[in-house]
């Protein structure tokens, strides 16, 4: 019995050393299954699915009408009536609307004016459902922040939200951050979108857009993206010891987390305040040992 | 002349266990903690505001304090990044102290059967009294309060300390 969706054989992670084991051969069940993943939206990726749905129609095409020479020879030899001529098939016109939207040329003026002031280190620009998208170079982020939130033609004041999403099947990339801006003065909404490689650390915003502090945060506390020039890179949601980075696709949603409770020994840092106590370096009420 | 007499004491006199006048006033007076982890936790304040009354059980005195608690109602989903703090709370809750686990959260995680969320608050502190339901409605939580008040009232001295004075001998 096999699952239409799944793996055959799942790869089972090394379990992360210390007191956190799981047994992943005690129950099945709980093993990594690698979730399919919506692919990354991008007009030079639907262009090359098109292009390619459109040989592979042509080469049914072919086909079809080679197998339709082969049988009217077939039938003249035999003296039957000559088979009926193939009809290639036609897309049916109501399928686009059932289709989500897909990605199309960028028309907005934004998008171009990035373009043209950033030159070749706009990846791509494309717009989807109404919303404008523009793909830097990954060393370009904090330049193109500063030009969306600086140039008087673009002017988003507002980083609406900072987030990454992991690909673990793509080759070439292996996280997409983005970056939601927001104009309040124009009304408008821009994403810039890089993508990096594992263990590639990111510019940080907070320099251009002090509000991305927690956000960037976040994303390393889930995804373990590391930002240069974070004021304080630490996690934020998870405890200070966890293992692992939970919204990484690879992660298992059951299996680590659902280990044995073990407190660290200092829980709640008592131990070291007391050692701090009797150090003399804790209490607004401690004597200093007087020097003799 | 004798039965005469015990007849008048009657009248004025009760007797009664010292456990069990103990056991009454602890099971009349809990006074549990203000402490709430998620939506479980405004289902515990609809049961301590005027329509379910809580205070009718002795129970509605809401300590700020886990120092002057007896209960402690943990009332919501309890992650790993919470747990050492109901830990340190409990810790703190002077003897004899109870713990209700309400809703499914608390008693076995309920839906979060993920890697983030404990499964069962019993993992890390005793539980007296499970109440299910997502949320318990308050009736829920005032039929499972009653139940502790029951086996407050069957509790003995005796069995608290039992370690203790099997230690001593």
């Amino acid at each position: 019995m096999t699952e239409p969706n799944l793996p055959g054989s799942p790869e089972v992670p090394e379990a992360p050393a210390g007191p956190y084991v799981y047994d992943y051969s005690a129950s099945p069940q709980r093993q990594i299954v690698m979730p399919k993943t919506v692919p990354l939206p991008s007009l030079k990726t639907y262009l090359a699915e098109q292009e390619a749905a459109a040989v592979a129609d042509e080469a049914k095409w072919q086909k079809m009408l080679a197998d339709f020479e082969i049988a009217k020879v077939k039938a003249e030899a035999e003296g039957k009536d000559a088979p009926k001529p193939p009809v290639r098939p036609v897309p049916r016109k109501d399928d686009n609307d059932m289709k989500t939207p897909w990605p199309q040329e960028a028309n907005d003026a934004d998008l171009h004016r990035l373009q043209e002031r950033l030159g070749d280190k706009v990846e791509e620009i494309f717009e989807q459902a109404g919303e404008l998208t523009c793909q830097v170079s990954k060393d370009a982020i904090l330049e193109a922040l500063q030009l969306c939130r600086d140039d008087a033609a673009l002017n988003y004041e507002m980083l609406a939200d900072e987030t990454a999403t992991h690909y673990p099947v793509a080759t070439n990339f292996t996280f997409s951050v983005v970056y939601h801006l927001t104009s309040i003065s124009r009304r408008k909404r821009l994403r810039l979108r890089i993508l990096i490689p594992e263990g590639f650390s990111p510019e940080s915003a907070c320099a251009v857009y002090p509000g991305a502090n927690w956000m960037e945060r976040e994303v390393y506390d889930m995804l373990g993206i590391r930002f240069v020039n974070h004021p304080d890179m630490t996690r934020i949601l998870c405890p200070e010891d966890w293992e692992g980075y939970p919204l990484r696709k690879d992660y298992p949603v059951v299996g680590w987390g659902q280990r044995d409770i073990a407190f660290r020994e200092d829980r709640g840092g008592m131990i070291e305040r007391i050692a701090l106590q009797k150090a003399g370096q804790l209490g607004i009420n401690h004597k200093q040992p007087k020097a003799e | 002349m004798g039965m005469n007499q015990l007849s008048t004491l009657e009248h004025i006199l009760i007797t009664t266990k010292v456990e069990k006048v103990m056991n009454w006033s602890r099971a009349t007076s809990v006074w549990p903690v203000t402490f709430g982890l998620a939506c479980c936790a405004i289902e515990m304040m609809a049961a301590g505001a005027s329509r379910f009354d809580f205070d009718r059980f002795g129970a509605g005195i809401f300590r700020a304090t886990p120092r002057q608690a007896d209960l402690m109602i943990i009332a919501g989903t309890v992650t790993y990044k919470m747990a050492p703090v109901i830990k340190t709370l409990y810790d703190q809750m002077p003897e004899p102290k109870w713990v209700i686990a309400m809703g499914s959260c608390a008693t076995a995680g309920g839906p979060f059967d993920s890697y983030h969320t404990i499964q069962g608050v019993d993992k890390i502190i005793p539980v007296d009294v499970f109440i299910p339901g997502c949320p318990p409605r308050p009736e829920s939580l005032i039929y499972g309060f009653m139940k502790l008040q029951d086996k407050i009232m069957t509790s003995s001295l005796a069995d608290r300390y039992k370690d203790i004075f099997e230690e001593v001998g």
